[in-house]
């Protein structure tokens, strides 16, 4: 039995981590060693963008948040009949491909006059990533145990005071989880900055300059090894916190 | 007062969707198909779409033998490698298909419709395994067991037990693939050559200058009625299950 996994796992070891092996070595001067590129890529210039792209996922990862939990909790525990048609409006999202979402978001700035500036930018992510933070947020607060928040306001509680004693600190897994995938896919986000910021560089356009205007594959590969080393801090944080709420 | 607040998001969700739709029927406020006659007569969209459809095809198909084997070997023998599988799917796209033009470019790989539906496989792949092994999750070996104790031989469990039972989860994996094939952008550029295009490159290509045009409002109406279409047969295969 254990055969028929190797087929998939030799391929993605060729196609996925060894070309993952190369971009390490790129990134220390293949085909000689050489750590300047790193030093390079903390240059003013570059560390500028890598700041600028923390920002812009800070900013489109609180902004999410702020809009997506009331969202959320609406859909979880208050819209009854609407609750499979909301849901429904929150998935279809997930197949149309961030490129066309972002075309929409477009089609809408552009006669507005808005194109082209951090607005628009800011506009456009929190568009594209919203539904990545309401559905995780959705199922934390769909599993809290109604009976708990019907016991709260009996004790006396007020729905503020239950909100924060009770629903808020359950839905945490589903905060948590939204805030990872909308912070990480938003710091290497290539196709919003350019569409709608013009001239606004992030992880994700800088990259794809390094990489396909000016062949630096040496540079290139470092800043990607820095993008890589931030995620899986991200995840390894991620990881941890769950475990942690899980016990 | 959460309501509207609620309604105000859906609105902004959905709002831009339908303009780009509306719009593609319009020409000076009348009801019009000629956008999308134009966009039918473009040698280069239709082209793209054939190039674009062969890769979701293909890539779909390879990555759903390979994800579905791997799959079931993992529900029967509990092997430990199920983390292989999860990287790609965290990875931010772009990092991979940086190494992924790095690899090529070291091997001296032709750039074009192969070395993109290789890196389309790729990701395919771990989608295939993490959604088919989800839905395998309810597997129970007695059933393939009572199967061959009743006479059947190996190959006939396997079509008439094993497949029937992991077929919801693959057709729901093969939509999948199909969609992340079809919408994927970022991979198929950095991996393509000269004269291969898909259509989000296409797309990508007109809109990267800020120009909403009416034609591209109508091939953008196109795709979204695909990627709706195929939203539509997930929801009727999962649901159907239950």
């Amino acid at each position: 039995m254990r055969y028929f996994a190797y087929p998939a796992i030799v391929y993605l070891i060729i196609f996925f981590y060894l070309p993952f092996f190369i971009v390490v070595l790129y990134s220390f001067g293949f085909p000689n060693f050489d750590l300047k590129y790193y030093f390079d890529v903390m240059k003013p210039i570059y560390f500028k963008v890598l700041l600028d792209s923390v920002i812009l996922a800070s900013i489109t990862t609180v902004l999410c948040f702020l809009i997506a939990y009331p969202v959320a909790y609406y859909i979880a525990l208050r819209a009854k009949r609407w609750k499979n048609f909301l849901l429904v409006l929150i998935i279809l999202p997930f197949w149309i491909s961030l490129l066309l979402r972002t075309y929409a978001i477009m089609s809408i700035l552009s006669p507005l006059g808005l194109m082209f500036t951090f607005a628009a930018v800011v506009i456009g992510m929190v568009y594209d990533y919203l539904p990545f933070m309401v559905l995780p947020i959705y199922a934390s607060l769909e599993k809290i145990k109604r009976a708990q928040i019907e016991a709260s306001f009996t004790l006396g509680a007020s729905p503020w005071r239950t909100f924060i004693k009770i629903t808020f600190p359950q839905s945490m897994p589903g905060v948590v989880a939204g805030v990872i995938l909308v912070f990480i896919p938003a710091l290497g986000e290539f196709v919003v900055p350019s569409m709608l910021g013009g001239t606004y560089t992030t992880i994700g356009t800088i990259t794809w300059d390094l990489f396909l205007r000016y062949h630096d594959w040496w540079r290139g590969s470092a800043i990607s090894i820095i993008y890589m080393t931030i995620i899986f801090a991200a995840l390894a944080v991620y990881m941890k916190k769950a475990g942690r709420i899980e016990i | 007062m959460i309501r509207i607040f609620v309604l105000m998001v859906f609105l902004f969700l959905y709002a831009p969707i339908a303009f780009v739709i509306a719009s593609s029927f319009l020409d000076n406020g009348s009801f019009t198909l000629k956008w999308f006659e134009k966009v039918f007569e473009d040698y280069k969209v239709i082209r793209a779409f054939s190039n674009s459809l062969i890769l979701a095809i293909a890539s779909t198909f390879f990555s759903v033998i390979l994800g579905t084997a791997a799959a079931y070997a993992y529900i029967r023998t509990k092997m430990s490698f199920e983390s292989l599988f999860y990287t790609p799917v965290v990875i931010p796209e772009i990092a991979e298909a940086l190494s992924l033009l790095l690899f090529y470019n070291l091997l001296s790989f032709p750039l074009g419709f192969y070395s993109v539906l290789l890196g389309h496989i790729a990701f395919n792949v771990a989608f295939v395994f993490v959604i088919v092994k989800a839905r395998l999750a309810g597997y129970e070996r007695s059933i393939e067991e009572a199967s061959l104790t009743l006479g059947a031989n190996e190959i006939q469990t396997f079509l008439r037990v094993t497949l029937p039972m992991a077929m919801p989860g693959i057709i729901a994996a093969s939509l999948i693939a199909f969609t992340l094939s079809w919408d994927n952008f970022i991979k198929t550029v950095f991996t393509t050559g000269p004269g291969f295009q898909t259509l989000p490159m296409l797309i990508w290509s007109q809109a990267v200058r800020g120009v909403v045009s009416p034609s591209l409002n109508a091939l953008a109406t196109l795709m979204l009625l695909i990627s709706i279409t195929l939203a539509y047969l997930y929801i009727r295969v999962s649901t159907k299950r239950e």
